[in-house]
C-alpha cells in the first residue's frame, strides 16, 4: 500500500473513530447526565394521597417549605438546609442577606400555605384550619422551624399553641 | 564523534528535552494537595501551570539565539542546572508566590536546556531528521508521561517529591552535555558558524499552539473531575491517566508507517478532538468510560505533535531557532487553554456543586424516610458541605450508623444511592462545556494544518 493512501486511511480511520465515539456516548445518553431539575416552589404541588398522622405531616412540611422559599425567592432545598441548624440558618441568613424579620414572614407564610394545602387535599377539617391559621400568623419564629422541622407536632402537639382546638383537631384527622 | 560516545550523549539529551516537558504536565495530578496545602483557590493553584508555561513561551526563542551565540552545550548545561536548582526552590515552597516565582525561574532554565539541547542532537544523532524525531518523541514522551509519574509521586511522597526528585535526573543529564560545553570553550567555533535564521512555519506553529490548548484542558481537566469530582487518590488518578501515553507509544508506531505529515496532523487532530467531545459527553461517572476518550486523545496527541514539529522544524535552520518557536507556540497554547477554561470550568463547578446538592436535597426532601431522619440527614449533609470548602462532598458518611430497622435501613440506602447519583452527575456535567471548548479548540487546529499545504509546504 502507497503512503498516500495509508496517509487517507488514516485520516478517514480517524474521523469514524471520533464519530462513532460521540455517537456513543449521545446515544447513551452523554448530553442530559446532569443533576435533576428541582421544582419552583411557588408552583403548587398536589398532595400524595396522605395516610396516616406521619404522611399529612410530611406533605405539610414540604407545603411549608414550599411557601416560605416562594416568599424568600429561593429554592425549597436551600431553605430546608437553611433551616436544620442555627448555624446553617446564620450562614443562609449572611449569604442572601435574610434578616431574623424576613425569615420569620416568609417561614409564617409558609406554615399558612402549608394549612390551605392540607385543607384542600382534605386532611384538615376548614373548623380547625381557620383557626390554626389565624395562630400560625404570630407564632414565633423559633418555634414556626420547629414546627417546619417536626409539623407532626401540628397535629399532635397542638396543645401549646391551639389550646382548647387540640381535641376537636384530632377528631377531624382522617 | 565515536559512536559510543554519541549513544550515552543522546540518551542524555533525550532525557533533558523530556524531563523540561514533562515539567509542564507532572505537578497536574499535585494540583489539588498543592491547592488544600497552601491554602489557595483552583484559579490560584492553576498558575503554578500557567506560570511555566508563560515564561517557557516567551523565554524560547531567546534563549535558542543565546544557545547559538554562547555555545549550545554552556546554555543546556547551565539551563539545567537553573531548572535543577529552581526545582529544589519548588519542593521547599511554603508560600504559593514563592513556588510561583521559582516555577518561572525554573522555565527559564528548561527554556535553555532544551533549545541547546536541539542544537547539539544532529550532530549527536548522525542527521537533521533523526534529530527532529528524537526530540518529538522525547517532549511528546514527557508531556504524557509527566502526569502519571507527577500523581504516583504526590500519592507515595509528597507533591514536593515530584520537584526535589527533578533535580538529580537533570544534574545525570547534564553531565554529557557539561563535556560538550568544554570543548565549546577550548575551540571557540560557534561564532563564526552563525547566520540568520529562516522564518518560522506560522502554520505549523500556529496549529501546536491549538492543538497543546485542546490537549493541556484535557489532562488538566480530566485530572480534576478524577480527583475533586469523582473523589479518587492521585495514584489511582494517575493509573487512570496513564492510559493517554501508553496510547501515545502505539501512536507513535502508527505514526511511522504513515509518512505524509500532513495525514498525521489531520488525523491527530481529528482524533484528539473526538475523545475531547468523548469526554464533553460521559454518560455515567464511571472510570471505564474514560479509557475510550483518553486512547484517542493519546494516539492523536502522538500523531499530531511530531508530524507539526517536524513540519516546523524540517529544512529549517538554525534547529535551536525553529526549535525555539515549536516550544513557545506550544507553551502559549497551554498558557491559553487554561486562562481560557480556567474561569469557565471553575464556574460551572460551583453551579453544578449547587444543583446536585439541591436535587440530593429534594431526594431527602421527597423520600419516604421519616421526618425526624430527614432532618437528621439534612443536617449531617449541611456539616458535610461546611467541611468541604467548596468541593464535591462525599455523602457516605453524613448516612451512617444506618437505621437498625430494615425497612427504613432500606430506605436511606436508597437514597444514599440517590443523593451520590446526584453528586456524580453534577461533578461530571461541570466538566463538560470545558471539554466541548477544547474539542472546539482542536478542531480549529484543523484550519492550519489545511492551510499548510497550500501556502507553505
Amino acid at each position: 500500500m502507497s503512503g498516500d493512501r495509508r496517509g487517507q486511511l488514516l485520516v478517514l480511520g480517524s474521523v469514524a473513530a471520533a464519530l462513532l465515539l460521540v455517537g456513543a456516548y449521545l446515544a447513551a445518553g452523554g448530553s442530559s447526565y446532569e443533576p435533576a431539575k428541582t421544582q419552583d416552589p411557588c408552583k403548587h404541588r398536589a398532595w400524595r394521597n396522605p395516610e396516616g398522622l406521619q404522611e399529612i405531616a410530611q406533605q405539610f412540611t414540604l407545603s411549608a417549605l414550599d411557601g416560605a422559599a416562594c416568599e424568600l425567592g429561593v429554592g425549597r432545598e436551600t431553605l430546608a438546609r437553611a433551616l436544620a441548624t442555627p448555624e446553617a440558618r446564620e450562614r443562609f441568613a449572611d449569604r442572601y442577606g435574610i434578616g431574623d424579620a424576613e425569615l420569620a414572614r416568609a417561614v409564617r407564610a409558609g406554615l399558612v400555605r402549608a394549612v390551605d394545602d392540607a385543607e384542600e387535599a382534605g386532611a384538615l377539617s376548614p373548623l380547625i384550619a381557620d383557626p390554626l391559621r389565624s395562630t400560625l400568623r404570630e407564632i414565633p419564629l423559633e418555634r414556626a422551624i420547629e414546627l417546619i422541622n417536626d409539623a407532626e407536632a401540628i397535629f399532635d402537639q397542638a396543645q401549646s399553641f391551639l389550646g382548647p382546638a387540640q381535641s376537636l383537631l384530632e377528631s377531624f384527622l382522617p | 564523534m565515536n559512536a559510543g560516545a554519541a549513544r550515552p550523549r543522546a540518551t542524555a539529551l533525550a532525557v533533558a528535552v523530556g524531563l523540561v516537558l514533562a515539567d509542564s504536565s507532572i505537578v497536574v495530578l499535585a494540583l489539588p494537595q498543592i491547592y488544600r496545602e497552601l491554602d489557595t483557590t483552583v484559579a490560584g493553584v492553576t498558575w503554578v501551570l500557567v506560570s511555566f508555561n508563560l515564561v517557557m513561551a516567551l523565554c524560547a526563542v531567546p534563549a535558542a539565539h543565546l544557545a547559538r551565540r554562547a555555545g549550545p552545550g554552556r546554555v543546556a548545561a547551565i539551563g539545567l542546572a537553573v531548572f535543577a536548582g529552581a526545582g529544589i526552590a519548588c519542593g521547599l515552597s511554603g508560600h504559593l508566590s514563592t513556588l510561583i516565582a521559582a516555577r518561572c525561574v525554573q522555565a527559564l532554565g528548561g527554556a535553555a536546556a532544551v533549545t541547546g539541547v536541539l542544537e547539539l542532537l544532529p550532530a549527536t544523532v548522525g542527521s537533521e531528521r533523526r534529530a527532529v524525531a528524537v526530540w518529538a518523541a522525547a517532549g511528546a514522551t514527557g508531556a504524557a508521561l509527566g502526569p502519571a509519574v507527577g500523581g504516583l509521586l504526590t500519592e507515595l511522597v509528597s507533591w514536593q517529591s515530584i520537584f526535589l526528585l527533578q533535580a538529580p535526573v537533570a544534574i545525570v543529564a547534564a553531565a554529557p552535555i557539561l563535556a560538550v560545553a568544554r570543548h565549546e570553550a577550548a575551540t571557540a567555533v560557534l561564532s563564526a558558524e552563525l547566520r540568520p535564521p529562516g522564518r518560522p512555519h506560522l502554520l505549523a506553529n500556529l496549529a501546536l499552539a491549538m492543538i497543546s490548548a485542546a490537549i493541556a484542558a484535557a489532562l488538566f481537566l480530566l485530572v480534576l473531575l478524577l480527583i475533586e469530582g469523582w473523589r479518587l487518590s492521585p495514584i489511582g488518578a494517575a493509573i487512570v491517566v496513564s492510559v493517554m501515553p501508553l496510547a501515545a507509544l502505539a501512536g507513535a508506531r502508527l505514526g511511522e508507517r504513515v509518512p505524509s505529515a500532513r495525514a498525521r496532523a489531520l488525523a491527530g487532530a481529528i482524533l484528539v478532538s473526538g475523545g475531547l467531545g468523548g469526554l464533553a459527553l460521559l454518560p455515567k461517572a464511571k472510570i471505564v468510560l474514560t479509557l475510550p476518550p483518553q486512547i484517542m486523545v493519546g494516539v492523536g496527541l502522538a500523531l499530531v505533535l511530531s508530524a507539526l514539529t517536524e513540519t516546523a522544524l524540517l529544512g529549517r535552520a538554525p534547529q535551536a531557532i525553529h526549535g525555539g518557536w515549536t516550544i513557545s507556540a506550544r507553551h502559549a497554547g497551554v498558557v491559553v487553554g487554561l486562562l481560557a477554561l480556567t474561569p469557565i470550568f471553575t464556574a460551572d463547578i460551583a453551579q453544578q456543586r449547587h444543583d446536585a446538592i439541591d436535587a440530593g436535597t429534594a431526594a431527602i426532601l421527597d423520600s419516604r424516610v421519616p421526618p425526624l431522619a430527614k432532618i437528621e440527614l439534612a443536617q449531617r449533609l449541611e456539616d458535610r458541605l461546611e467541611g468541604e470548602r467548596g468541593r464535591v462532598p462525599t455523602i457516605g458518611s453524613a448516612f451512617d450508623p444506618l437505621p437498625s430497622d430494615p425497612g427504613e435501613r432500606e430506605r436511606v440506602v436508597e437514597l444514599r444511592e440517590e443523593l451520590q447519583d446526584q453528586l456524580d452527575r453534577g461533578a461530571t456535567h461541570a466538566f463538560s462545556a470545558s471539554f466541548g471548548l477544547a474539542a472546539l479548540l482542536g478542531l480549529l487546529a484543523l484550519v492550519p494544518i489545511g492551510l499548510a499545504r497550500r501556502v507553505e509546504l
